[in-house]
């Protein structure tokens, strides 16, 4: 059973949010929204991403040129600064593609849910405005075909599920 | 085989380590291609890949709807191309890039596709927003580019799947590998899994035969008859067999462990045995240990302490060094040596013991034949009957028998203690063996056998060697053949080979007799063996003639050899290496004359502890004419000769208080009235024994007791320097000496008298012949007799007989009968005087 809690803060939060929540529009395309099992949602820019702590690494891809530096949120930090509780999370892309990511698999800083690419915020055009990345060159273990599918772009959601 | 398993060790992990070491490639390979299989980073893109061609159909649709109905703001739709353009990004960058390469087909179709998304970006981006027109603008680019897009995703899909396939083949070819190797290593574990094998069985063999051998080895060990110990560097006890329980007493249990010192080593040893253990341990060199066997003291534990031989040797077992001792009790055996050296004392003290008796007895029985025949020579000076004459004559002859066995087991004695001496010269041996012969030949004669004589050619020369020694042997081997004979004849042969130095004669005597049988053929030398009992019991040689010939031939390093058959004769070889004359410069033999015109009147002193032989020396001295003083021994003679001057002193040799040698020395030394007179040593010893002290002390002569009156007739004689007369027919003193030697005056006298009875006969005879053939029968009496002269040393006599064989020959019987008178005449003198010069010569004077 998956549940949301509500520290004091967060609380004021989620009743901030709650007003634009639905239906998804265009704007929203740069926030990310954050949901737990029971539909309760909350959404976040790069403002209250930024507030949260960061971390960073550098590493190649399969999909760029060259080593590339990605900073952002860990998605364990994240996860923990809304407070939702599951054994998997979906991770959702603008083209609707959809992932999900088993508890057990999140590391302390891995993977990153990256806000910049090279110190730069990145563009929709540009596999923006966040984008999943693992430290694939720090070990084999990040160049599987499942940390590959998981390296989802364009995120814009992460639902929690039991 | 320590070296063997070293090199199995080394082979066996070389083999492990390169197994190990492909293995661990292999596996480190297998592993990255397994990776790189996982990672599978070209499915990503190849999806990555379709995904343009989804997000352009998605696109299109939004566009055709959107400008059929214009349901969406200018936000979404721009975000809808956004999502689309970003998929442009990824057909030429990463991966994707990397998959298409250099393929041409692929150039061509991303280059419409890049083209659509520069000019769709310059319209989204161009100022003034999105208008329906750009929207439619975008739309057909949108659907002429879309062959496009759909060629690059299959192409990439295709490209991706074809770089798959060759990883996967990579892959499976690795697998290949590895499994090869894996074979490989299961093949060559199996092979070393059979080297273990065998190498354990090998080793399991070798502990089998090690304890068979161990077990042997304790066994052997176990049932030694010599006491083995054990010990180790401290001379610590660690091993103790049966054997050495019982020759030391301890048992094994209460012995083990504890020191060879303080148990099995005498204590008067210990020290030393300290001291050598800790030179050994020290510098290694061996004293005792492994040098043989030797002989040493050991303790048993009843504490006696015993000998023992021993030897000990040392094993070195991983630096561990321990002694091994193989100790045999002796004590039984030097017991057993200790008895054999007292029974050869014994038998040493009993044989000096019959050797001494032999001489005592002789010197004991000497003296009173002293006695004997002094008395008798002065009985027959007498007046006496004619049966008084024959008893005195049958007395003397029976004390010269006496006298002659006395002198035989003197030899014998001196030939067993060395003392037997001989005194060669040169001599003829023709003449020798023809005289023998002569000699001899009436006695075969008397019974009827013939004797003959012959020298090789090669043999006919002078000799150096002792030629009275030859003749005793040889007449006792040809007298003894005549003796035991009946019937036949007795043949003398000598020949010989000539060595470089030396020539070894073999004279053989060879008889027609009884024989004697191969058993007793030995017995015949030993001592007192007479073979023929009671035949000739009283003929000189019965006894111990044989035996002394044979030891004299010996002594000569010669040999005296028997070759008999019983019934058919007996062959008697006497075999000598004689030393040849190198020059015919033999002295001729000392002529001297032992006429008896003795000095008359002398001062004489008789030294003599003996009473009676005292007593007839001085009868017989004063009988001579001489005045005689008594002495009773040395010291007695020292003082009666303080005060008077003697022409001549007998001197006994033994004697009580001063014995003759001593008194004769201080005599000379004295510087007194009798420094210089003649002292004549009397001994009734053998001469030999007392030659030497007698001469070193200052004697003039000396001389064998009994000292017979004729002997002290030529004593005087010579002393008087009184030169013979002119008749003296009795030439070479030796000649008859010599015959004496080896015949014995006995028998000489008995040749003697039938040589003077046949000269009778002959001259009986030559005055009744008258005819031719008594005139021829004459010649050859006269030849006979003339040899026999010449043997007798009765040298004018022979002359005159060869004369009258010469005139019987030549029939000159005028002439014959004219030298026959002159022969007679000789002969009477001959006769008498050979009778004296016999006498005297019997005495055997010794001149120095």
């Amino acid at each position: 059973m998956a549940r949301i809690h509500h520290s004091r803060t967060l609380a004021g939060l989620f009743c901030f949010f709650l007003a634009w929540a639905l239906p998804v529009m265009a704007q929203d395309a740069l926030r990310l929204q954050v949901a737990d099992g029971n539909g309760d949602t909350v959404t976040l820019d790069y403002d209250q991403l930024d507030a949260l702590p960061q971390s960073e690494f550098t590493t190649s891809t399969i999909w760029t040129d060259g080593a590339v530096q990605f900073s952002g949120v860990p998605l364990k930090v994240l996860l923990d600064a809304v407070q939702v509780e599951g054994s998997a999370v979906e991770m959702i892309a603008l083209n609707d593609y959809l992932v999900t990511l088993p508890y057990d698999e999140l590391e302390e800083d891995v993977p990153l849910v990256a806000t910049r690419m090279n110190g730069e915020y990145m563009s929709v055009r540009d596999k923006g405005p966040f984008w999943v990345v693992f430290p694939y060159d720090r070990h084999w273990r990040y160049r599987t075909e499942t940390k590959y599918a998981q390296s989802i772009w364009q995120l814009t959601r992460l639902n929690v599920v039991d | 085989m320590t070296h063997g398993l070293n090199r199995y060790r080394v082979a066996i992990t070389a083999g492990f380590g390169l197994l190990l070491l492909l293995l661990a490639v292999m596996v480190a390979n297998l592993a990255a291609q397994m990776r790189s299989l996982s990672l599978a980073a070209g499915d990503n893109t190849q999806w990555s890949i379709a995904q343009l061609d989804t997000e352009f159909a998605n696109l299109n649709a939004i566009l055709t709807e959107q400008v059929a109905e214009g349901g969406l703001s200018r936000d979404e739709v721009r975000l809808r191309i956004d999502i689309a353009l970003s998929r442009v990004d990824i057909i030429n960058s990463g991966r994707a890039a990397e998959i298409f390469g250099d393929n041409a087909a692929a150039a061509r179709q991303i280059a419409p596709i890049n083209a659509f998304a520069e000019e769709t970006v310059a319209l989204l981006d161009a100022p003034g927003g999105l208008s329906e027109d750009d929207l439619r603008r975008i739309q057909e680019m949108l659907r002429d580019v879309r062959q496009d897009v759909r060629g690059i995703a299959v192409l990439g899909v295709r490209l991706g799947a074809e770089q798959s396939e060759a990883r996967r083949a990579g892959f499976a070819r690795q697998l290949l590998w590895t499994a090869g190797v894996a074979i490989a290593l299961l093949f060559l574990m199996g092979i070393l899994l059979q080297l273990l094998i065998r190498l354990l069985d090998r080793a399991a063999q070798r502990d089998r035969e090690l304890l068979t051998s161990s077990r042997k080895l304790a066994s052997t060990v176990a049932a030694s008859l010599d006491a083995i110990v054990t010990a180790d560097s401290e001379g610590r006890i660690i091993g103790f067999n049966s054997a050495a329980e019982s020759v030391f007493g301890w048992r094994r249990r209460e012995i083990i462990g504890q020191k060879m010192e303080d148990t099995i080593i005498p204590n008067r040893m210990r020290q030393a045995h300290r001291d050598g253990m800790d030179r050994y341990l020290k510098t290694g060199e061996p004293h005792v240990v492994d040098s043989g066997r030797f002989e040493l003291a050991a303790l048993r534990k009843s504490g006696e302490e015993f000998p023992v031989e021993l030897n000990i040797t040392t094993t070195d077992v991983e630096g561990q060094k321990s002694f091994i001792a193989y100790v045999r009790d002796i004590s039984e055996r030097k017991i057993d040596e200790q008895k054999l050296i007292d029974a050869r004392d014994r038998a040493q003290t009993m044989d000096k013991a019959k050797t001494r008796f032999l001489t005592v007895m002789s010197h004991e029985i000497r003296t009173p034949l002293n006695g004997i025949l002094g008395v008798l020579d002065l009985l027959k000076t007498t007046s006496l009957t004619t049966q008084q004459e024959r008893y005195a004559k049958i007395a003397t002859a029976s004390s010269e028998i006496l006298l002659e066995y006395v002198n035989e087991a003197l030899d014998i004695t001196r030939i067993e203690g060395g003392a037997l001496q001989f005194s060669p010269q040169d001599f003829d041996l023709q003449t020798l063996m023809s005289s023998l012969v002569d000699v001899l030949e009436p006695l075969a004669r008397e019974k009827q056998l013939s004797l003959s004589l012959h020298v090789a050619d090669g043999m006919q020369m002078r000799f150096h060697a002792d030629n009275n020694r030859i003749r005793q042997i040889l007449t006792n081997l040809i007298g003894n053949a005549i003796k035991f004979t009946d019937r036949g004849e007795v043949k003398v042969a000598v020949k010989g080979i000539h060595g470089p130095d030396v020539t070894s004669v073999r004279f053989s005597v060879c008889d027609t007799g009884a024989g004697i049988v191969p058993e007793d053929q030995e017995h015949v030398f030993e001592d007192f063996v007479s073979l023929a009992e009671g035949v000739g019991r009283q003929r000189r040689g019965d006894g111990l003639g044989l035996s002394i010939a044979r030891r004299i031939a010996r002594e000569m390093g010669g040999d005296i050899t028997l070759d008999s058959e019983a019934g058919v004769g007996s062959t008697f070889t006497l075999i000598l290496p004689l030393h040849r004359c190198d020059a015919q410069t033999a002295e001729p033999a000392r002529v001297h004359d032992q006429g008896v015109s003795a000095k008359p009147g002398c001062a004489v002193l008789v030294v003599e502890d003996n009473d009676i032989n005292r007593r007839v020396l001085r009868d017989m001295l004063e009988g001579m004419g001489h005045r005689v003083e008594e002495a009773v021994n040395g010291a007695d003679c020292l003082e009666k000769a303080a005060h008077a001057p003697f022409d001549v002193i007998f001197m006994d040799i033994s004697m009580p208080v001063m014995d003759g040698i001593e008194a004769t020395r201080k005599l000379r030394a004295s510087g007194g009235p009798n420094a210089q007179s003649e002292v004549v040593g009397l001994t009734a010893h053998g001469v030999e024994e007392y030659r030497a002290p007698a001469k070193q002390a200052g004697m003039n002569r000396f001389h064998t007791k009994p000292i017979r009156l004729n002997a002290l007739h030529a004593l005087f004689a010579d002393l008087g320097e009184v030169t013979s007369s002119d008749y003296d027919d009795i030439g070479d003193d030796d000649v008859l000496g010599e015959l004496i030697d080896v015949l014995g005056a006995g028998k000489v006298r008995d040749t003697g008298d039938a040589f003077f009875a046949e000269l009778q006969a002959f001259a009986d005879d030559a005055r009744d012949a008258r005819d031719r053939a008594d005139m021829t029968a004459l010649a050859e009496t006269a030849h006979k007799l003339t040899g026999a002269a010449a043997l007798l040393g009765l040298n004018r006599l022979e002359a005159v007989l060869a004369t009258c064989e010469d005139q019987a020959r030549a029939h000159d019987v005028a002439a014959h009968a004219k030298q026959l008178v002159a022969l007679v005449d000789l002969a009477d003198v001959a006769q008498a005087r050979f009778v004296r010069r016999l006498e005297r010569a019997m005495a055997a004077a010794v001149p120095d």
